[in-house]
C-alpha cells in the first residue's frame, strides 16, 4: 500500500479561512498574469491623465460663463466644480459600463477555450472559490480605477459646490455598478462555451440595462399618459419605477443631482417626477444658475458661501442611488452563485461552498478501508 | 487493508443522448500497479478517466478510488489523484515555477513546504533549469512533463494521465515512459491510457483493451497474450496445384477447433492457407499429424507470431465479428 499523502496528515484550516485561502490562490494567479509588465500602469496613467484632461477643460468651459460678476462670484466657483463633478461622474460611469463586463467576460470561457478548466476543476478547490477569485482578480483592476479617480475628482472640493459625501455616494455607485456588471460578465461567461458570444451577449445585457430601462420607462409613460391633457407624468400613470433599479445613469444623476446649487433644479425635479413625487414649489426659484437657497416655513432665501452646498430638507436626492446600488449588489450576488453551479460539471453539482463529507479525517488510508469494508469484500470476488 | 484497490469500478456505464461511450465497465487496480487502458480513438477510455477524475457523472454504476465513492465525494477524491486530460491547456503567461506553485496552493500544500516541493518536481521531470521561464515558452515535450509534474504537487496516491505520450516524438516517449517508471518506484499507482498497446505493454503490470465502452480482455499483457495463442492463426503452405490446396482447405474446414480458413495469395505469388485455430500448441502437432496422414502434402505449417500490436487488432477485431453476428 502506497504511504498516505503526507497533506491529509495536517490538519486542516477552518472552513472560512480555507475558503479564503483559495479565493487568494485564484486572485494570485490573475494577478501575475494580469499585472505583469507595464500594459496595466500605462493603461491606469492613460485614464487618469484622460480624467485630468477632462476636468480641465471643463473648467475652461465653464469658468469663463459662472463668473461674470453678475449672479455673485461667490457661487461661481461652486458651479464649476460641480460641472467638474457631473462630468466626471458621467464619464466615469460610461467608461465603467464597458470596462467592467470586458474585464469578466472571458474569465471562465477563455478557460474552457485554453482547455485549462478541467485541470482546475479536477483540483479540490471549491467551485464558489474559483469564481469569487475570478471576479475579484478581475474587479481588482476595476477598482483600482475608480479609487485612483477620486484625487482627480477631489479637485472639486477646492472649487467647493460638490462634498466629499458626494464623492463617496459617487464611489458607492461606480463600485456597485462595477461589482454587478462585472458579475453579468462573469456569468455569461460561465454560461456559454466561447468567449466571443459571452462578450456580445454581455454588451447586449448593458445597454438593456441602461439605454434600454430608460428608453422602455420613458415611452411606458409617454403611452399611459397619451390622453391626460399634458399634465406631466406626475398626475398621470407612469411606468414600474423598479425598471430604473437597474439603470446605473439613473443612480449617478441622483448622486449628481445632490450637488444641485438649486433644490428644484433640472435633475432634482427629474427624479422626483420618475418616482411620481411632486414638488411644490414655493416660489420660482432664483434667477438661471442661482445660487444655493435655504426653505423653511418662510419661504427660501440663498445662502451664501461655497462651502455650503444644496443639502436641503426635501430635496429629492438619495431615493435612487441606494436602490439602485443595492440592486447591482443583490444581482451580483445572484449571477455569482449561478456562475458557480455552471462551473462544476454536470451532476458533481453540490454546496459549492461547503466542504466535502470526510471519508478519512487525518489518517489517510487505513480509516477508508474500515469505512467502507463492503468494498474490500467485494473486490475478491471480482477478480476476472 | 492492503487489498483496498486503489482504483475500483463496477458496472460504469456513461450514456451521451444516443451513444454509449462506456457500456459497463469493471476495473480494479491495486497498490502500485502501472494499469493501461488500451483501444482505438472513442473506445471510452477518456471517458472512464474523466468519470475517475470526478469531472463526469456515470449515468449509472460505480466508482471508488481508494475505496471512496468517486460521486458521493468528490472533494476526497481530487485530493488524492493527479489528472492530467488527453487535451489540455497551460497558463501560458506564468512562469514554471509560479505554474505549479498556483496548483500546490490549490491542492491546500502548506505555504512551507512548496518551494522544495516545486524543486523536487522539476527535477523528476527534467525541467529544473526552465524553472523561471515563462510556460508558453516550452516545446510540447516539456508542457507535457510541466503537466505532468502539476498532478504530483499534492503527493497523490492515484496518477491518472489519458495518453500522456501523444504527440511527442520518439524520445520524449520514451523520457516521459522513464518518468512513468520512476513515479512507479516512488509507489505510484498510474492508470494511463494509450491507442497503442506496445507503448505500455512494456512497463504495465496490467492491461485492459476496451472498445466500444467495454472491457474486452484485462490482465497482464502475458496473460492477455496467451488467451489469444488459443485461437492462433496458422499459415500451412501445401506442395501441389490448386486442387490440392482446396482439398487441403476443405479438409481444415471439417475440423471442430477451426473457424476459419482463408485462401491468401503470399508475397512471392504462392497461394497458401491461413486457418483460426483454438486450441493448444499440443493440439496444433495433433492437426499437422492429422492433416498428412489424410495424405495433404504440407510443406509448411507454422503459427503467425503475434505482437502486441497483433494482439490489440485481433481482440478488437473480435468484438467487432461479435457484434456483426
Amino acid at each position: 500500500m502506497t504511504a498516505a499523502p503526507a497533506i491529509l496528515g495536517t490538519p486542516r484550516r477552518s472552513a472560512p479561512r480555507e475558503f479564503i485561502a483559495a479565493v487568494a490562490t485564484i486572485m494570485i494567479k490573475e494577478l501575475r498574469s494580469r499585472m505583469r509588465g507595464r500594459r496595466a500602469f500605462i493603461l491606469l496613467t492613460i485614464y487618469l491623465g484622460l480624467l485630468a484632461l477632462i476636468a480641465y477643460g471643463v473648467y475652461l468651459i465653464t469658468a469663463p460663463n459662472v463668473d461674470n460678476g453678475f449672479n455673485g462670484s461667490a457661487n461661481a466657483s461652486a458651479l464649476v466644480g460641480q460641472a467638474i463633478f457631473m462630468t466626471l461622474s458621467i464619464f466615469q460611469l460610461i467608461l465603467i459600463c464597458f470596462i467592467a463586463p470586458a474585464a469578466t467576460a472571458g474569465q471562465i470561457s477563455l478557460e474552457r477555450e485554453k482547455q485549462t478548466l478541467d485541470l482546475l476543476i479536477s483540483t479540490p478547490m471549491r467551485p464558489g472559490a474559483i469564481v469569487i477569485g475570478k471576479l475579484a482578480a478581475a474587479l481588482a483592476y476595476v477598482v483600482l480605477m475608480i479609487v485612483a479617480a477620486v484625487p482627480i475628482t477631489a479637485i472639486v472640493l477646492m472649487y467647493g459646490g460638490a462634498t466629499v459625501g458626494d464623492i463617496v455616494r459617487q464611489q458607492v455607485v461606480l463600485l456597485a455598478v462595477a461589482l454587478g456588471l462585472g458579475a453579468v460578465g462573469l456569468f455569461y461567461s460561465a454560461l456559454l462555451k466561447r468567449t466571443q458570444a459571452a462578450t456580445v451577449l454581455t454588451y447586449i445585457t448593458v445597454l438593456a440595462l441602461t439605454l434600454g430601462t430608460a428608453a422602455i420607462f420613458t415611452f411606458w409613460t409617454i403611452f399611459a399618459n397619451q390622453d391626460n391633457g399634458g399634465f406631466g407624468i406626475v398626475q398621470g400613470e407612469r411606468a414600474p419605477e423598479q425598471l430604473l433599479y437597474v439603470n446605473p445613469g439613473v443612480a449617478m444623476l441622483d448622486v449628481i443631482s445632490n450637488t444641485e446649487s438649486d433644490p428644484f433644479g433640472g435633475l432634482t425635479r427629474l427624479l422626483a417626477e420618475m418616482r411620481g413625487e411632486a414638488i411644490d414649489l414655493p416660489f420660482e426659484p432664483g434667477i438661471d444658475g442661482g445660487g444655493a437657497v435655504e426653505c423653511d416655513a418662510l419661504g427660501c432665501r440663498p445662502v451664501g458661501g461655497v462651502d455650503a452646498p444644496a443639502e436641503v430638507a426635501g430635496a429629492a436626492t438619495g431615493y435612487w442611488w441606494t436602490r439602485v446600488s443595492l440592486t447591482f449588489v443583490g444581482l451580483a450576488i445572484i449571477l455569482t452563485i449561478a456562475s458557480m453551479r455552471l462551473v462544476v460539471p454536470a451532476g458533481m453539482r453540490g454546496n459549492p461552498f461547503r466542504r466535502s463529507r470526510r471519508f478519512a479525517v487525518a489518517g489517510g488510508l487505513p480509516e477508508v478501508g474500515t469505512i467502507d469494508d463492503l468494498t474490500i469484500n467485494d473486490v475478491q470476488g471480482e477478480e476476472r | 487493508m492492503t487489498s483496498v484497490p486503489i482504483v475500483e469500478t463496477r458496472g460504469l456505464v456513461k450514456r451521451y443522448d444516443d451513444q454509449l461511450a462506456v457500456a459497463g465497465i469493471d476495473l480494479v487496480v491495486g497498490p502500485g500497479e502501472i494499469y493501461g487502458l488500451v483501444g482505438p480513438n472513442g473506445a471510452g477510455k477518456t471517458t472512464t478517466m474523466k468519470i475517475l477524475a470526478t469531472l463526469l457523472a456515470p449515468t449509472s454504476g460505480e466508482a471508488f478510488v481508494t475505496g471512496i465513492p468517486v460521486a458521493a465525494d468528490p472533494i476526497e477524491v481530487r485530493r488524492r489523484i493527479g489528472y492530467m486530460p488527453d487535451f489540455y491547456g497551460v497558463y501560458d503567461d506564468l512562469r514554471v515555477w509560479e505554474y505549479l506553485d498556483f496548483f500546490a496552493r490549490c491542492y491546500e500544500v502548506p505555504a512551507r513546504r512548496r518551494p522544495a516541493m516545486i524543486g523536487e518536481l522539476l527535477e523528476i521531470v527534467g525541467l529544473t533549469d526552465k524553472r523561471d521561464a515563462y510556460v508558453e515558452a516550452l516545446s510540447r515535450g516539456m508542457r507535457q512533463r510541466l503537466c505532468l509534474a502539476h498532478t504530483l504537487v499534492h503527493d497523490p496516491a492515484l496518477l491518472i494521465l489519458d495518453e500522456p505520450a501523444s504527440g511527442l516524438d520518439p524520445r520524449a516517449r520514451v523520457e516521459m515512459r522513464e518518468i512513468l517508471r520512476e513515479l512507479r518506484g516512488m509507489g505510484k499507482t498510474i492508470l494511463v491510457s494509450s491507442h497503442i498497446l506496445p507503448e505500455l505493454g512494456e512497463m504495465c503490470t496490467g492491461v485492459a483493451i476496451i472498445d466500444h465502452g467495454r472491457v474486452l480482455r484485462a490482465g497482464s499483457i502475458q496473460e492477455i497474450e496467451r488467451s489469444l495463442r488459443a485461437s492462433a492463426l496458422l499459415r500451412i503452405d501445401i506442395v501441389g496445384d490448386d486442387a490440392a490446396l482446396t482439398a487441403a482447405a476443405d479438409w481444415l474446414g471439417t475440423d471442430q477447433r477451426i473457424s476459419d480458413v482463408l485462401r491468401v495469395q503470399g508475397s512471392d505469388g504462392a497461394a497458401r492457407l491461413e486457418a483460426a485455430f483454438d486450441g493448444t500448441p499440443a493440439d496444433q502437432a495433433m492437426l499437422l499429424r492429422g492433416m498428412i496422414e489424410a495424405g495433404h502434402t504440407v510443406a509448411s505449417f507454422t503459427q503467425a507470431t503475434s505482437d502486441l500490436e497483433e494482439i490489440f487488432l485481433k481482440v478488437t477485431g473480435q468484438a467487432v465479428e461479435e457484434e456483426a453476428a
